[in-house]
């Protein structure tokens, strides 16, 4: 069975990331962060959300482990903070209701939700430019940059939380990252 | 999703092998997670389950009446009747969390009494699992995680709902027959109408939100809300028969959620509003004025405090 490890970065909605996980049928657990990286035992993991990059643990170390890697929230920020980008304060908090453009159809993580999808956010925060070998794959009005993917490293990101009940078709965006991973 | 009956079986069978022959007891809260946990523990070890609940005059309006109901089947059920106790520890608090620690700390004292009368080795808790991941997240202090276990000495602490969402806890509850009340009533926070009222708890305070709650809770239901609720925000001018008066500001809240995580302000008919305001201002001399909620978690929480 594909395995899957949910890292806590303490976020409040990390506990329904598992839970997404649980109901699609794959093995998953919550990890902690500051479990060495050589410890992990999984086919692909997630980052999740939480308050501060300062407490992010060994989440760096973990993006040189050979499996893929998806971001949630803050855990997309880690990913653009840890490579080569830039994360910066947004000008207007995303909260609640979002409509996300999707600019890449074939994205392997959220191409399918083309053209457009609605999702919930909490983030103040945001990427201001994406890392190198990345393409920026959604937008909105409120954060330029909504997701952003390298398909040949395996790394992905989302600024919202597909997690949540009220985000639209967050579903399906764990069973595309289930799909690379397996 | 919990599959319903192996799951009641094998935490029946979990609770029997845990408790043995010992004594245990359960604090019931009037909500579905303890709820829950109580009938499963009461099918595992009967009347060696004392179950307590304890009435902190911070209950919704008929909230002790629709317990003794529920649970009358349970001879061990012991009611304590705590209200003034609650009210005096609020004295003069104004903080939040200085409200809830009171609260937890009383709750202690009350149900230490019981435990210890008795003579139970083993607490059963209704802890869901989104209570031991939000502990941890500092948003907001639970009250029913820990506190209880370091206050008495008990041989084992047993959670049979632990890996659970309230979804879950809900579905088990239809299956165990507990009710449409316990099954479908709204969450309610732990320390009641006290952090449905902004600064200090006071008893005036106290009895406009559980009357607000009422109205709330009866005018909403045809909405199908997930929680709905109004709390005590203030004070502010009105004017009622061409007197003057300085009263309370009542804030309703009605959201539409799946687990509380998120939350979206339900779009209610402005009648429905209306209704909701005339009975608050109408029902009560000391309310000013009646106001809606609009905000979505996030950014907001669902309750006040």
């Amino acid at each position: 069975m594909t395995r899957i490890a949910v890292i806590d970065n303490h976020g409040q909605f990390t506990h329904l990331e598992r839970r997404t996980l649980r109901d699609l049928g794959v093995d998953v657990d919550i990890v902690d962060n500051t479990t060495p990286p050589a410890d992990i035992d999984a086919d692909g993991l997630v980052l999740s959300g939480g308050p501060d990059m300062d407490r992010i643990g060994n989440c760096p170390a973990y993006l040189d482990l050979d499996v893929p890697v998806f971001g949630v929230c803050l855990g997309m920020q880690i990913l653009a903070a840890e490579l080569d980008g830039e994360v910066g304060a947004g000008d207007y908090g995303g909260y609640a209701d979002v409509d996300v453009e999707i600019l890449d159809s074939e994205d392997p993580l959220i191409g399918s939700l083309a053209p457009e999808t609605r999702v919930w956010a909490s983030h103040a925060d945001e990427v201001k430019r994406v890392p190198e070998g990345f393409a920026r794959t959604a937008t909105s009005d409120v954060c330029d940059v909504e997701a952003m993917s390298d398909p040949d490293r395996d790394r992905y990101g989302v600024q919202w939380h597909p997690e949540v009940a009220h985000t639209e078709r967050g579903e399906e965006v764990f069973e595309n990252f289930i799909d690379v991973c397996e | 999703m919990v599959d319903v009956e192996p799951f009641i079986e094998d935490a029946v069978a979990e609770i029997e092998a845990e408790i043995g022959d010992a004594d245990a007891v359960i604090a019931l809260s009037g909500g579905v997670d303890s709820s829950v946990a109580a009938a499963l523990a009461y099918r595992a070890i009967g009347d060696r389950l004392t179950p307590v609940y304890v009435d902190t005059g911070l209950m919704r309006k008929g909230e002790t009446e629709q317990i003794r109901e529920t649970f009358s089947y349970m001879d061990s059920l012991r009611i304590v009747e705590a209200q003034d106790r609650f009210l005096d520890s609020l004295a003069g608090i104004t903080d939040p969390e200085g409200k809830r620690h009171a609260i937890g700390e009383q709750f202690i004292r009350e149900f230490e009494q019981e435990a210890r009368s008795a003579n139970a080795e083993y607490l059963v808790q209704g802890t869901i699992y989104p209570d031991r991941i939000e502990s941890e997240g500092n948003i907001k202090s639970h009250h029913n995680v820990g506190g209880l276990p370091e206050a008495v000495d008990f041989e084992g602490i047993v959670e049979p709902v632990r890996d659970l969402y309230k979804d879950e806890v809900r579905t088990v509850a239809r299956e165990l027959e507990l009710g449409a009340v316990t099954e479908e009533r709204m969450p309610f926070p732990g320390p009641g109408l006290a952090i449905r009222v902004l600064g200090e708890a006071t008893r005036e305070k106290v009895a406009v939100a559980r009357e607000a709650c009422h109205v709330v809770e009866e005018e909403t239901e045809a909405h199908d809300p997930w929680q709905a609720f109004a709390a005590v925000v203030g004070k502010a001018t009105g004017v009622k028969g061409d007197n003057r008066v300085h009263g309370w500001v009542v804030s309703v809240r009605s959201v539409e959620s799946r687990d509380g995580m998120t939350a979206r302000a339900q779009e209610l008919p402005w009648e429905t509003l209306q209704r909701i305001q005339s009975r608050i201002t109408g029902e009560n001399d000391n309310v000013a004025r009646v106001v809606y909620d609009v905000t979505h978690k996030p950014p907001a929480t669902i309750e006040y405090e």
